[in-house]
């Protein structure tokens, strides 16, 4: 009954189906053009010596390719120190926001209990106030706990839960149907058990997410390890950029250098879990259909 | 409804059995008894049980909570009945902050009035712009690895490559953004120097970076089952019609997470304006002082902290009305494929 | 499975906080000796060319002595002073930090910075320029020391003045002559501009300056009286908002936006033949490889009859309230603001230092373009005045810029803006 329909339908489909494709390749290109620029700019700066930075109008191309900006502004300070620090935190922090923020918005996902919706009410309010006025009290009391000069204020936190993410991962564990843990349960699982081998799996793509924002957070993370690192050797790399902004000159070539290198990393970690998107999809999308 | 979720009490119960937080073999005794027991026992321990277990889960959140975050919480909002200079004096005024800002400072009514512009403008404009990003960026092209990592390079291009690129592109006479409104025959404004143009031109600038909304959505639409779509093809449906009735119903609890956290980091907007505006000044007249930026400078510019925390405590309950509203109203249109978990 | 878990997350946790509290001790097991004292001292400067200096200085003063090792922390510019605030508020702050020196008698006044006047003899301000040693008192006392300054000139490319047929050693004396040279200077290609001779808010000198150049001097507020709405004042603005009707809305915002992210300079582009910046900017000339014939100046003055008034600024070496050490941190202080370490700031640096005597011989030991510009603004500091943060209206910016910003936009006439400002700022008063 489909032999004698299908090849035309297949046809009509793929026709159109390349149409749409070309168009949104199109739209897609378009985007890309404007995103690129500020990226292309940061690169060629990077590029140029201090002579071309200051030559009006700017050259889009540098005249002359001067890799070793980026060894010379890499050696103007202890940036692989600086880097190391950075990679710690964000590792560390990372792990600590993907599984604590889980396994709370598990609770409040898929848990009942007395004064669920109230204490959820909470963990939204947590994000309304401005971080100005209680970031001196905070400072204060890490302070008081012997914190300040320690990784403790930047790491202890990541590990007790953020109010953004226990909200996002709630909304996605939301979606998922609760026959699966009703089923679960009726095994005799724990909740534990079915958040690790239930949960996270099928949340996969939201814990990528959760993953992708929280290293990024503390990796870009400037006034955390300004305010609590006294410490140069313990310094962060983004506290390292900032010695090529000064008060009378900026050292334009070098800090666009480091920008670059700061960059990669967060682009990389993007490019490469991008693939657990579409595993993610695989597999929610075969268990629910 | 009320039969599914009867349904899942009667799973509690005997989940409780199973599942035991702490795994002591006393409980495991305790529920054995319960069960071959009064029913009434039974139903009260499961309570019990269930307040326990969910608890459990949340505690690493309520330790932070009551360790970390309640503390300077309450410290500013009992600072914000004071004239609180942060590094000396403290003497208690009543009042008399939130007197002030309502009708002794022009400029907080200035500062409200721009940050309500902005988030009336941004939140619906990203939202959207984010949706439309993700979805083409969803579709099964080859190499769209490499656009979905450019699509979200603005999301982690911050700082003052981008401010000053934008500074170029807004240019009134060089800039590119000009440029191309003047194909179409139109007359571009001054932009940021102009005070009437400064917010839309954060607003394009802030619509430039969907890259970590588009993230979001790109996430939640990996959980749209396939299946949906290959059933519409079969009865003919057009792209539209697949976005309008698939989509964006099955992506709506992200679309409510979005709304609400762009609200409130919309009305806590300050890096941009402060960046973007000398000295953090506010911008030309006064058209970039946002409610933080005003907050910002009577907090460390005049140290008067006891005024900025009475600020901060007003815009919390601008938005927590406001978030309250979403909650309320998210109930009639987020669709929660695992059920409504009342 | 759920003890595999907890036995990881344990560990992980663990891990963190010994790794964090081993860096924590060894930073805090870094004054090593127990008999000497370390003093904690914060700066911004952290680049290549000044961080050697300032350690450089640091290591000089340990060596010196053997009672006190100063820790030198480059912490970033700007920054710098909301850490210092968070810091001094949880009570341990560093013993010296690097601070503004507009705003010392608010610092003081709130009780953030230390009363070092029993630390410092009479002789101890004759050291200074006078106008940087009254921006540190606050109620008769000292609460820091002037370390460095700036002033404002007006550089002008001599080559354009020759092009133009102006004698190019005789920069413009008075406001007149500046429209009048800029007129020449003026190189205009159909309805655009190839070059400006002149725009007054281009460079480091705002309305405010010119404004206060125009009245002799007076800024907006003295002491507790306001002077925004005066004539002269109503003048200035009236004339700044001349200069952009005449080079024409478009034209400056299209330039202000073209030069806005500090990488290329009109100036030194040649893009704009007189142009008001600090002393230091020599050294954006010298670095951009172009030799530029130039010469500097003091800023033209209203009238004949006013003086070339500048704008200057600085920073100041201060304690922080809650130092452990503040008589060690005020021997550090004279240290560092005395001829010998004041000298070679300044030579290395190409700074203008507050010291007086150093600021004299390192002229002396320049040549060339750099010894004229040093000399030029060393002189200039005798006109140079700085705007000190008005204890009774430490806002005052907030109510003052806007209308400003009205004139020149054009939707405001001059009088009435400032009528208006004055109105405002009085409201504020504290």
């Amino acid at each position: 009954m489909k032999m004698t329909g299908a090849p035309k339908l297949y046809q009509t489909m793929k026709f159109k189906r390349n149409v749409k494709n070309g168009f949104i390749l199109l739209i897609l290109l378009a985007g890309s053009a404007a995103l690129l620029t500020p990226l292309w700019w940061m690169i060629s700066t990077s590029l140029k010596s201090p002579e071309e930075i200051a030559q009006f109008p700017p050259t889009f191309i540098p005249e002359k390719f001067h890799f070793s900006n980026y060894i010379k502004a890499w050696s103007t300070g202890p940036f692989t120190r600086w880097a190391l620090n950075s990679v710690f935190l964000a590792v560390v922090t990372t792990i600590g926001s993907v599984l604590i923020n889980s396994l709370v918005a598990y609770g409040f996902a898929k848990l009942k209990f007395k004064g669920r919706n109230i204490w959820f009410v909470i963990v939204l309010a947590t994000m309304l106030l401005p971080g100005f006025v209680t970031m001196v009290p905070q400072y204060m009391l890490f302070s008081k706990l012997g914190w300040v000069n320690t990784y403790l204020p930047l790491i202890v936190p990541s590990f007790l839960g953020s109010a953004f993410f226990i909200f996002l991962l709630r909304q996605f564990m939301m979606t998922i149907p609760n026959e699966f843990i009703e089923a679960a349960v009726m095994d005799g699982a724990s909740h534990l058990r079915i958040w690790w081998h239930i949960m996270l799996p099928l949340t996969k793509p939201a814990l990528i997410t959760v993953a992708i924002f929280s290293f990024n957070g503390s990796w870009n993370d400037l006034l955390g390890p300004l305010l609590y690192l006294n410490d140069e050797s313990m310094y962060t790399i983004q506290l390292g950029l900032q010695t090529f902004k000064g008060s009378v000159q900026t050292q334009w070539n070098y800090l666009m250098a480091m920008s670059v290198m700061i960059l990669l990393p967060t682009v990389l970690i993007f490019f490469i879990f991008q693939r657990f998107f579409i595993e993610g999809s695989n597999l929610s999308s075969g268990t629910k259909g | 409804m009320q039969q599914q979720s009867a349904r899942e009490r009667l799973l509690h119960g005997i989940n409780d059995r199973g599942t035991n937080v702490s795994g002591n073999s006393a409980a495991m005794n305790n529920q054995a008894v319960s069960k071959t027991h009064m029913k009434t026992k039974k139903a009260k321990s499961k309570t019990f049980k269930e307040n326990l277990i969910g608890y459990g889960f949340i505690s690493p959140w309520l330790i932070g909570f009551f360790f970390l975050t309640a503390g300077p919480l309450v410290f500013s909002l009992i600072v914000s009945f004071s004239d609180y200079n942060i590094t000396s004096k403290m003497h208690f005024t009543g009042l008399d902050n939130y007197k002030r800002m309502f009708t002794a400072d022009d400029l907080f009514w200035t500062s409200l009035w721009n940050t309500i512009y902005f988030v009336v403008f941004s939140v619906p404009l990203t939202t959207a712009g984010a949706i439309f990003v993700a979805v083409l960026l969803n579709t099964k092209i080859k190499g769209m690895k490499i656009f979905r990592t450019i699509y979200y390079l603005p999301a982690v291009l911050s700082g003052v490559a981008v401010y000053f690129l934008w500074m170029q592109l807004l240019s009134p006479g060089t800039g590119l953004v000009n440029l191309v409104l003047s194909w179409f025959g139109v007359d571009g404004p001054a932009w940021l120097f102009d005070p009437s143009w400064t917010k839309p031109a954060l607003i394009i600038m802030k619509l430039w970076s969907v890259g970590g909304g588009m993230l979001l959505y790109l996430a939640s639409l990996q959980g749209v089952p396939e299946s949906l779509y290959e059933a519409a093809d079969l009865d003919g449906a057009n792209m539209f019609q697949k976005f309008f009735h698939i989509t964006l119903p099955m992506i709506t609890p992200i679309i409510f997470f979005d709304i609400i956290t762009s609200t409130i980091g919309a009305f806590q907007v300050f890096q941009e304006a402060y960046v973007m505006s000398k000295d953090g000044d506010g911008g030309p007249a006064h058209s970039l002082l946002f409610y933080n930026l005003h907050m910002w400078n009577n907090a460390f510019e005049v140290f008067d902290m006891g005024y900025a925390s009475a600020m901060a405590w007003i815009l919390f309950i601008i938005i927590m009305i406001l978030t309250l509203i979403n909650l309320k109203f998210g109930k009639r249109w987020v669709h929660y494929e695992g059920g409504d978990n009342k | 499975m759920k003890r595999k878990l907890s036995i990881f997350l344990s560990v992980l946790m663990l891990f963190s906080m010994l790794l964090a509290g081993c860096s924590g001790d060894k930073a805090s097991g870094a004054g090593g000796d127990s008999k000497k004292v370390t003093l904690k001292f914060w700066t911004f400067w952290g680049s290549e060319t000044r961080r050697p200096i300032i350690e450089k200085m640091v290591d000089d003063y340990n060596k010196s002595q053997d009672k006190v090792v100063v820790k030198h922390t480059f912490v970033p510019w700007g920054d710098i002073w909301t850490k210092n605030l968070a810091a001094v508020a949880a009570g341990n702050p560093a013993d010296v930090v690097v601070t503004d020196i507009n705003d010392v008698s608010h610092r003081a006044k709130n009780n953030q910075s230390t009363d070092l006047s029993k630390y410092f003899d009479d002789n101890f301000k004759n050291r200074f320029y006078p106008q940087l040693w009254d921006t540190v008192l606050y109620k008769g006392k000292a609460y820091g020391a002037p370390f460095n300054t700036d002033t404002r000139l007006l550089y002008y490319n001599k080559k354009a003045f020759k092009e133009a047929g102006l004698d190019p050693n005789k920069p413009p004396q008075t406001w007149a002559e500046l429209e009048e040279y800029a007129k020449k200077l003026d190189v205009k290609k159909g309805s655009t501009y190839e070059r400006i001779g002149f725009y007054p808010l281009w460079g480091g000198y705002g309305a405010p300056g010119w404004m206060r150049n125009a009245d002799n001097g007076k800024g907006f507020i003295e002491g507790d009286k306001l002077a925004i709405d005066t004539p002269a004042k109503e003048d200035a603005l009236t004339w700044l908002a001349d200069w952009k009707k005449r080079y024409g809305k478009k034209t400056i915002e299209s330039w202000d936006a073209d030069f806005a992210n500090g990488q290329t300079n009109p100036f030194v582009a040649e893009k704009v033949a007189m142009y008001v910046d600090t002393g230091t900017f020599y050294t954006q000339i010298r670095d951009s490889g172009k030799n530029l014939d130039f010469g500097v100046a003091p800023i033209p003055s209203y009238t004949d009859h006013t003086r070339h008034w500048s704008d200057g600024g600085g920073f100041v070496l201060e304690v922080p309230k809650g130092s452990k050490h503040p008589k060690e941190a005020a021997d550090f202080i004279k240290y560092l603001t005395d001829v010998k370490a004041q000298k070679y700031w300044a030579v290395k640096n190409y700074d203008n230092v507050a010291n007086k005597q150093a600021a004299e011989s390192a002229a002396a030991e320049m040549s060339g373009m750099a010894k004229d510009v040093y000399q030029t603004s060393n002189e200039n500091l005798k006109d140079t005045q700085l705007a000190p943060v008005p204890l009774n209206y430490p806002d005052y910016k907030s109510r003052i810029d806007p209308q400003i910003d009205a004139v020149m936009l054009g939707k405001k006439k001059s009088p009435e803006a400032l009528k208006k400002a004055e109105e405002d700022v009085k409201k504020i008063k504290k």
